[in-house]
């Protein structure tokens, strides 16, 4: 059990996230992506702080904590703009809004 | 085997604790491969779910308890709720079209193998990274954390606040029904 | 003698791992199977509650609505829940065939494993905590977001419109109730200055004049943060007057309706469960946990005034069905975003006002008003806009 192996996962996962945000046509699985993108980043910023023999130093969960917060506040804005698409252009694949003038 | 069965016997927990880690971020990896390459949509929220749920269990091992339970209430609570009713708002037709978009496989899995290949190349190269688990056990004690908080990031809380309001207040705002006119 | 009938129980485990290991177990499985054995005890006593609860629950309903209630199996009806569980294990499981097999299947479990889990927090006696987490409050919540998840799968796994807007109900419900109940318990985990339960009944401790017990229930906020917790607790756990999702009368039986046997009866003994769960956190966040009411009476094991506690307040709660008809959705979303959410924000800020006005009597008058005020203001705007209107008669000429 080293910090490789932690990081290692933390950027398996961040890879997956990046797939799904890239090659997903459903707009709601973009957003899958990027959530999977900033749990592989608060997965860091943990294994950092855990390996760094000073847990006494809180930066990294600190982070962590703030970073769960602002994903979660993303993720309603993102979800609700979502639907305002789905209700302009009846469809929810990003293929689809494709055109400027809403 | 002796040698496990004596550190077993000296600290179950500890002497585990590689395990701990290791088996939920195989979960983990599994269930968000499965998520991404999911058909169905609401099969794909629900393996997300699992994932978060895996991603809390590794923060706890990792012995960050209160990000961990913050991890599980905030993202399986909440933003996997709100990505299943987005869901059930919008009914996409579930076997319409291909579920890539854009280049295809060709184009967004392609580039996140590269940035795979070169992430652990440099993970696997560095020397810094190659660190043993630390002897002492890690905790981050909610007390310390309440401290912290409201003591040398008070700024950001306070910040953190006023974000999470206006996102709140504008994505009710945004979803809201206009009364056509 | 008393005083041995008070650490019984850790006295018997202490004594049965040295046992094991007098006969020549390795030290390092004995604190697995200490584990084993108290979530063993664990299960034992609260699935016998479960039993005993839906015998009990259905004779108290009956007697409240003069009738008697299921009492020919067995003296007075009680050995009722064999009855139930041989209908349950031996009635066909009928899944839908359009259904989504897996889902649907790990529905229940789903439902049940958070509802288990959350009993490793509770104090259940002076030094009586499975699991002594820094955490504890957080835990409990964090595993409350499961249930919501298992209550998504089963309705949208039964491919069923109706189950589906069950589901969806239930989870807006659960969301909607979920944050007065977290608010009104911060309340309290304030004041006592730990998320730990066993440092909040700790911080319940001593009394008042000699005769009052300091639990957080009888300060203002404390009284404000209870009942709070109480209703959001009956709306968490589905029970009525907040049983919307699973009402029979209103949506067939919500996100239950594809569900028959054992399966039904896995989300049946998740909800009681659940119920004792959070009867379980309300006693050791409001109800002083396992201290005793009155100084003479701590001769009495700490664990069984939990017990007592905990079946008072479940008690409470069934009577609260059998009285209160069903709220609307719409009722009980007002409710929840309207009124017990402000009135939650008032209690905290009650409790600190008290804190810093010294714990003393200016700070109980003090957070009574800061209490009181929204109550009124609230409950009045609240009284005049649902208010039942006389009713005017008009019959065809």
């Amino acid at each position: 059990m080293t910090l490789q192996i932690v990081l290692a996962v933390s950027a398996v996962l961040f890879c997956f996230g990046l797939a799904a945000a890239f090659s997903r046509a459903n707009a709601i699985m973009v957003l899958v992506g990027i959530e999977f993108m900033l749990g592989a980043a608060n997965l860091n910023f943990l294994a950092f702080w855990r390996f760094s023999g000073d847990p006494a130093a809180l930066t990294g969960v600190m982070f962590a904590i703030f970073s769960i917060a602002v994903a979660a506040a993303e993720a309603a804005v993102g979800l609700a703009i979502v639907i305002l698409v789905h209700r302009r252009f009846r469809s929810v694949e990003v293929d689809d809004a494709n055109q400027l003038r809403g | 085997m002796d040698a496990f069965c004596q550190s077993l016997c000296a600290d179950p927990i500890a002497a585990l604790s590689g395990w701990f880690v290791l088996v939920p971020s195989l979960v983990l990896l599994l269930s968000a491969a499965a998520a991404v390459a999911a058909r169905n949509l609401v099969r794909a929220a629900l393996l997300a779910t699992l994932s978060f749920v895996a991603l809390g269990v590794v923060f706890i091992a990792l012995g960050a308890e209160f990000v961990g339970f913050a991890q599980l209430l905030v993202y399986v609570g909440a933003v996997a709720m709100l990505i299943v009713f987005v869901i059930l708002l919008t009914k996409p037709e579930q076997l319409a079209r291909s579920p890539l978009a854009g280049a295809g496989p060709a184009g967004g899995i392609l580039v996140a193998f590269a940035l795979l290949a070169a992430l652990l190349g440099f993970i696997f190269a560095s020397p810094a990274a190659d660190k043993a688990l630390p002897a002492a056990a890690a905790a981050a004690p909610v007390a310390a954390i309440g401290r912290a908080l409201l003591g040398e990031y008070v700024v950001v809380f306070i910040a953190l606040g006023v974000l999470l309001t206006a996102a709140l207040i504008g994505a009710a705002v945004i979803a809201l029904e206009d009364e056509e006119p | 003698m008393i005083a041995c009938l008070e650490t019984a129980p850790t006295a018997l485990l202490h004594w049965f791992l040295a046992l094991l290991a007098s006969w020549g177990v390795p030290a390092w499985t004995l604190p697995f199977v200490s584990a084993l054995i108290i979530i063993g005890v664990l299960l034992g006593v609260f699935l016998t509650l479960f039993a005993l609860t839906s015998v009990l629950e259905r004779k108290i309903l009956a007697r409240a609505q003069n009738r008697y209630g299921p009492n020919r199996v067995g003296p007075f009806g009680l050995f009722q829940p064999v009855a139930d569980g041989i209908k349950m294990l031996t009635k066909e499981d009928l899944v839908p065939r359009s259904a989504d097999q897996i889902v649907h299947f790990l529905a229940p479990v789903v439902m049940l494993i958070p509802a288990l889990m959350v009993l490793a927090i509770l104090p259940y006696g002076r030094g009586m905590v499975p699991a002594e987490l820094d955490a504890g409050i957080l835990y409990f919540f964090a595993l409350g977001a499961g249930t919501e998840v298992a209550v998504f799968m089963a309705g949208w796994s039964s491919n069923n419109k109706y189950s589906v807007l069950g589901a969806m109900r239930a989870i807006a419900q659960m969301i909607s109730y979920e944050l007065p109940l977290v608010m009104s318990a911060i309340v309290a985990a304030m004041v006592a200055g730990s998320l730990s339960p066993s440092a909040i009944v700790e911080a319940q401790g001593g009394f008042w004049a000699g005769v009052v017990p300091r639990w957080f229930v009888f300060t203002p906020w404390g009284f404000a943060a209870f009942l709070i917790f109480y209703i959001g607790a009956l709306a968490e756990a589905n029970r009525s007057p907040f049983d919307l999702p699973e009402g029979e009368s209103e949506i067939v039986a919500g996100h239950l309706t594809e569900y028959s046997g054992f399966k039904y009866a896995l989300f049946f003994m998740a909800e009681y469960v659940g119920m004792f769960a959070i009867c379980g956190l309300m006693v050791t966040l409001f109800l002083g946990g396992w201290q005793a009411p009155l100084p003479f009476l701590d001769f009495v094991p700490t664990w069984a005034w939990f017990l007592a506690k905990i079946c008072f307040v479940a008690f409470t709660m069934v009577w609260v069905r059998a009285t209160l008809p069903r709220l609307r959705i719409d009722h009980l979303m007002a409710f929840a975003w309207k009124f017990l959410l402000p009135m939650s924000f008032a209690a905290f800020f009650a409790a600190a006002c008290w804190h810093f006005a010294g714990r003393g009597l200016a700070g109980w008058l003090v957070s009574l008003a800061i209490v009181g005020a929204p109550y009124l203001l609230l409950g009045g705007a609240f009284a005049r806009r649902f208010a039942v209107s006389r009713r005017t008669y008009r019959f065809s000429q």
